[in-house]
């Protein structure tokens, strides 16, 4: 298990965009059942709840995925096997995409009211 | 070398030619229908898709010709309505997946220096479902009553209230019917991938196709599942009267929506990866050169396969959902264009730092570049929501999807088609009916679909059979007309190529296109063996670096070069590092794929006819039968004529706990688990989203019997754990009797499940709510059912010495089955029962 938590394990070819997809998944529901439960005033515009939560969420998710990219570029230069450096790089363009991904796709909450 | 098959051989090597030929080879006439080879169930993979192709193609000429001319009466509406359905369906489920699966079944295990797939069987069995459920749709075309609701069969039009006749039904069912055989190869190709490559073969080592392959294998593992389920739900509101889509019912036709397009979307890309997987393997070798950036290449495959999923919603823009969510799903969509962006480049810069050949292969790689970076321009186009809301249905998406489909896929597979024709027959096709064919291909389908942008934008809907003249349409459809039956002609002469030139066609040479990789070092026609000894490789150009291989694989200086035991053997090896773990025995031919599916078909085809009864009786004869088949496995004489091994051979698969078929039940549990999650995801989108849906103020499910059958599930699975962790410690006393247990245990949870819906009095035709309970629960009993069968089962060939502290990979594979029950079953119970009590039926 402790393995798997190395950024040299090939796992983390795909952790960042399960990071990605677990927060495209959260924000997509977490809008749904929002707007179905609590909607907002359409007056407020963009200056809701949801868009806030959105925007932490959003925020915090961009923030880890990067902080994973410098890890793995880190774990990279370090590793002494070829094969182990062959996947840190290449994990860490998977987290940088990954983070550029989230902040893109949650950039709408600043111009965008949430249920209409 | 000009051909391996020239070189002289000792009479021992050449007896070790003729034992593989005995132990391996395929038998002709009626046992013909045994056959499990992955070269020979690859090759009627890709021919019966090749039939289909025609089918489709045939069925899109009709659609031209009805829309050659405004008010044209060459076709009732009626039919149109079928013809451009079934166009659609056959070329999408038919057509591209199963023929490329078809490649990536015969290519692979020659890729990857391995002799079969992990699951040979399961090949055939995949192979026999698609014929059948192709079989099947097909002939509702002949009998007229063929679907009419468009290849995506939205609710409410496709449902028995607007669309009463069978055709739906024959969809629904059928396609249901070919996904097995989708699912089924996607499982073994990623294991193939990640668990039989040669000795040495790292991850990072792999050739790009295998890389493509994996990805695309693990997408259909995962996007499939959502249709079936959809697929289920729909044909049992269709046939039972459950009101899953109807809004009076409790239900929501926007989950179908959903529930395809969660599919939907990453098939173009499941269709679009082995394409892409084609031309990352053939331009290197036409540049003579390695692949710019084979890292690049494997990130953008993997950040593919992955965005591929959070795009359906771009598909359903139109559909009222709120503009946030909707731009969410518009800049997803638009991210997609990264990793392709990345692939373009990197095939750029290796035709570019190379020195190309022109051959005939790259002429069609051209046509691909062309085709598909303007149908991807397009598509970024229809990621905008303004723009999509303005050409949404009409012919612009039309053209948009064809250039994406058949520039991504279509003219990828002519290149590969015409690439690894000498490989399958030995022998050249001809340059200049190649070039012809290409030409009024790649010149018609422009002239068809460049035309049909315009047809779009002046507004002409998709779908529609004819139109006034008075529209200015005229023109446009007429050209497009003329282009596909230009396209047609191209086909016409493709298939005269292929034809001739098993007859006519130049002996090709060991490597005629100086490959790099292992299907090159192989005899052609492949022999059903692929490799008489199996080499290390640990390069990612084995031919280039070491072109004297084929020479040496051919005169048996590799491994697992005996064949005195009679087993059909091939590596299994790490999947990181490729380092041999064990020698995994694979089973030879059988009926019982054959005998399986036909009796699958005819539960398809019962339930076709609503003849409920035969569909039981037939269920019951399909589980049977597939039982009896998993039986011949593992140390059963029957499969395993002898078991000794060559001292320095690594031990028999079923003599460890980490074979492949732990792999594969994991892979599975992927496939099994998209499936419970999509359900999942059903049951909370109708409560939150379903404006009628009625949940009662107190849940009708019995807590006490569910929590018992939950206890009974808990405790057979640590039994279980307990039973694999003796076997770790090599103690097998009482063995048999736990097993019993264990499958006594699981036959109490599912006497306690059929207890809890006997009791509950659902009524699943009077609303939604009770309908999908039905469903979650009867999907909870089958696990519980099959976990007890296998663990009776097994306790049974403890008995017989099958399973033992020495062969003890079998209760390994079981107690993966128990865990995922558990899982689902505990993860269920809150969902279905804590949440409903907890928040209260007004929630």
């Amino acid at each position: 298990m402790r393995r798997l938590l190395k950024l040299t394990h090939p796992i983390h070819l795909v952790s960042g965009l399960t990071i990605w997809g677990i927060w495209f998944v959260a924000i997509y529901a977490g809008l749904s059942v929002a707007c179905s439960v609590a909607p907002p005033e359409p007056e407020s515009d963009m200056f809701t709840g949801i868009n806030l939560g959105v925007g932490v969420a959003t925020l915090v998710t961009t923030a880890l995925l990067l902080w994973l990219t410098w890890a793995s570029v880190v774990a990279a230069r370090r590793a002494e096997v070829r094969r182990e450096c062959y996947f840190a790089y290449t994990s860490a363009g998977v987290f940088l995409f990954s983070a550029g991904g989230t902040l893109f796709v949650g950039y709408p909450i600043v111009f965008l009211p949430p249920c209409l | 070398m000009s051909d391996i098959k020239d070189a002289t051989l000792t009479p021992e090597v050449r007896r070790l030619h003729k034992g593989m030929d005995e132990v391996w080879g395929n038998p002709t006439g009626l046992r013909a229908l045994t056959v499990v080879n992955h070269t020979t169930v690859g090759l009627r993979f890709m021919v019966t898709g090749a039939i289909f192709f025609l089918i489709g193609g045939l069925l899109a000429m009709l659609i031209r010709t009805q829309l050659a001319f405004p008010d044209n009466d060459f076709m009732s509406h009626e039919i149109y309505n079928q013809v451009f359905t079934m166009h659609g369906t056959v070329m999408m489920f038919l057509f591209a997946i199963p023929i490329l699966e078809g490649l990536a079944i015969y290519m692979i295990p020659k890729m990857i220096g391995a002799r079969d797939l992990v699951c040979p069987r399961l090949t055939a069995f995949g192979y026999y479902c698609y014929l059948f459920g192709g079989i099947i749709l097909a002939s509702s075309l002949i009998l007229e009553i063929a679907p009419a609701s468009g290849w995506f069969m939205y609710t409410p039009l496709s449902s028995g209230e607007y669309s009463p006749g069978p055709g739906s039904d024959f969809w629904l069912l059928g396609i249901t019917f070919v996904e097995i055989s989708a699912l089924s190869a996607g499982v073994e190709l990623v294991v193939s991938i990640l668990r039989t490559r040669t000795q040495g073969m790292a991850l990072h080592k792999m050739p790009l196709f295998a890389w493509y392959i994996l990805a695309m294998a693990l997408m259909i593992v995962v996007g499939f599942p959502p249709l079936i389920l959809g697929s289920i739900l729909l044909e049992l509101e269709r046939a039972a009267g459950m009101p899953f889509f109807e809004v009076a019912g409790g239900g929501d036709p926007v989950l179908w929506a959903h529930l395809f397009w969660l599919f939907g979307h990453p098939e173009v890309y499941i269709i679009f990866l082995p394409g892409a997987g084609i031309v990352s393997t053939l331009i290197p070798v036409f540049a003579g050169r390695p692949i710019v950036g084979y890292g690049w290449v494997v990130a953008a495959i993997i950040i593919m396969g992955f965005v591929s999923f959070g795009l359906w919603v771009h598909h359903m823009f139109t559909l009222g959902i709120p503009q946030l969510a909707l731009a969410f799903f518009s800049a997803a969509s638009m991210l997609v264009a990264i990793p392709t962006g990345i692939q373009i480049f990197v095939w750029l810069s290796t035709l570019w730092l190379g020195r190309p050949r022109m051959t005939l292969p790259m002429l069609w790689i051209v046509g691909f570049l062309i085709i598909f970076v303007l149908g991807g321009l397009t598509g970024v186009m229809l990621a905008l929501v303004p723009f999509n809301w303005q050409v949404h249905d009409t012919h612009f998406v039309v053209a948009h999807m064809h250039y994406v489909l058949v520039g991504g896929m279509l003219f990828p597979l002519m290149a590969g088609l015409y690439y690894w024709l000498p490989q399958v027959s030995g022998r050249m096709p001809s340059e200049r009916l190649g070039k012809w064919s290409f030409w009024l291909i790649f010149l018609g389908f422009n002239v068809t679909f460049l035309v049909m942008h315009w047809t779009g934008l002046l507004g002409m809907r998709r779908r529609v059979f004819t139109y006034d003249t008075a529209m200015g349409w005229d023109i446009y459809n007429l050209i497009s007309s003329v282009g596909g039956f230009m396209m047609s002609a191209g086909v016409a002469l493709l298939i005269l190529d292929i034809v001739l030139h098993f007859r006519f066609g130049k002996k090709a040479p060991q490597n005629p296109w100086g490959a790099d990789t292992l299907e090159w070092a192989m005899p052609k026609p492949p022999t059903a063996y692929n490799f008489v000894s199996l080499p290390a490789v640990e390069t990612r150009h084995p031919l280039w670096e070491k072109p004297e291989l084929s020479r040496t694989i051919y005169e048996g200086e590799h491994g697992l070069n005996t064949i005195d035991h009679g087993r059909r053997e091939t590596w299994g090896s790490d999947a990181l590092t490729g380092k041999l773990r064990e020698t995994v025995h694979l089973p030879s031919n059988s009926w019982w794929p054959l005998f399986s599916s036909l009796a699958l078909a005819v539960v398809c085809v019962s339930l076709l006819v609503r003849v409920y009864w035969v569909a039981a009786v037939a269920v019951l004869v399909g589980v049977v039968l597939l039982l009896r088949w998993s039986w011949e496995n593992g140390a059963h004489p029957g499969k395993a004529p002898e078991a000794s091994m060559a001292p320095t051979d690594p031990p028999l698969h079923y003599h460890t706990m980490n074979g492949p078929g732990v792999w594969c039940i994991s892979v599975s549990h992927l496939a099994n688990g998209s499936l419970y999650l999509s359900l999942l995801f059903g049951w909370f989108y109708l409560w939150v989203v379903a404006p009628e849906w009625q949940m009662p103020e107190t849940s009708p499910l019995s807590m006490p019997l569910l929590v018992a059958a939950g206890a009974a599930l808990t405790l057979g699975t640590l039994l279980l754990a307990k039973v694999v962790r003796r076997l770790r410690r090599r103690e097998g006393s009482g063995l048999g009797l736990m097993m019993h247990l264990a499958g006594g245990l699981g036959t109490l949870q599912t006497l306690l499940i059929v207890a809890v819906m006997w009791l509950a009095g659902l009524a699943p035709t009077e609303t939604a709510h009770d309908a999908t309970l039905f469903v979650a629960l009867c999907y909870v009993l089958i696990l519980a059912g099959l976990g007890a069968v296998l663990c009776i089962l097994q306790g049974l060939r403890v008995g017989y010495g099958y399973v033992s502290v020495e062969a003890p990979l079998e209760p390994v594979v079981v107690l993966r089955l128990w865990y995922y029950s558990l899982v689902v079953y505990w993860s269920l119970f809150v969902a279905i029962w804590v949440l409903p009590t907890v928040l209260g039926g007004g929630a």
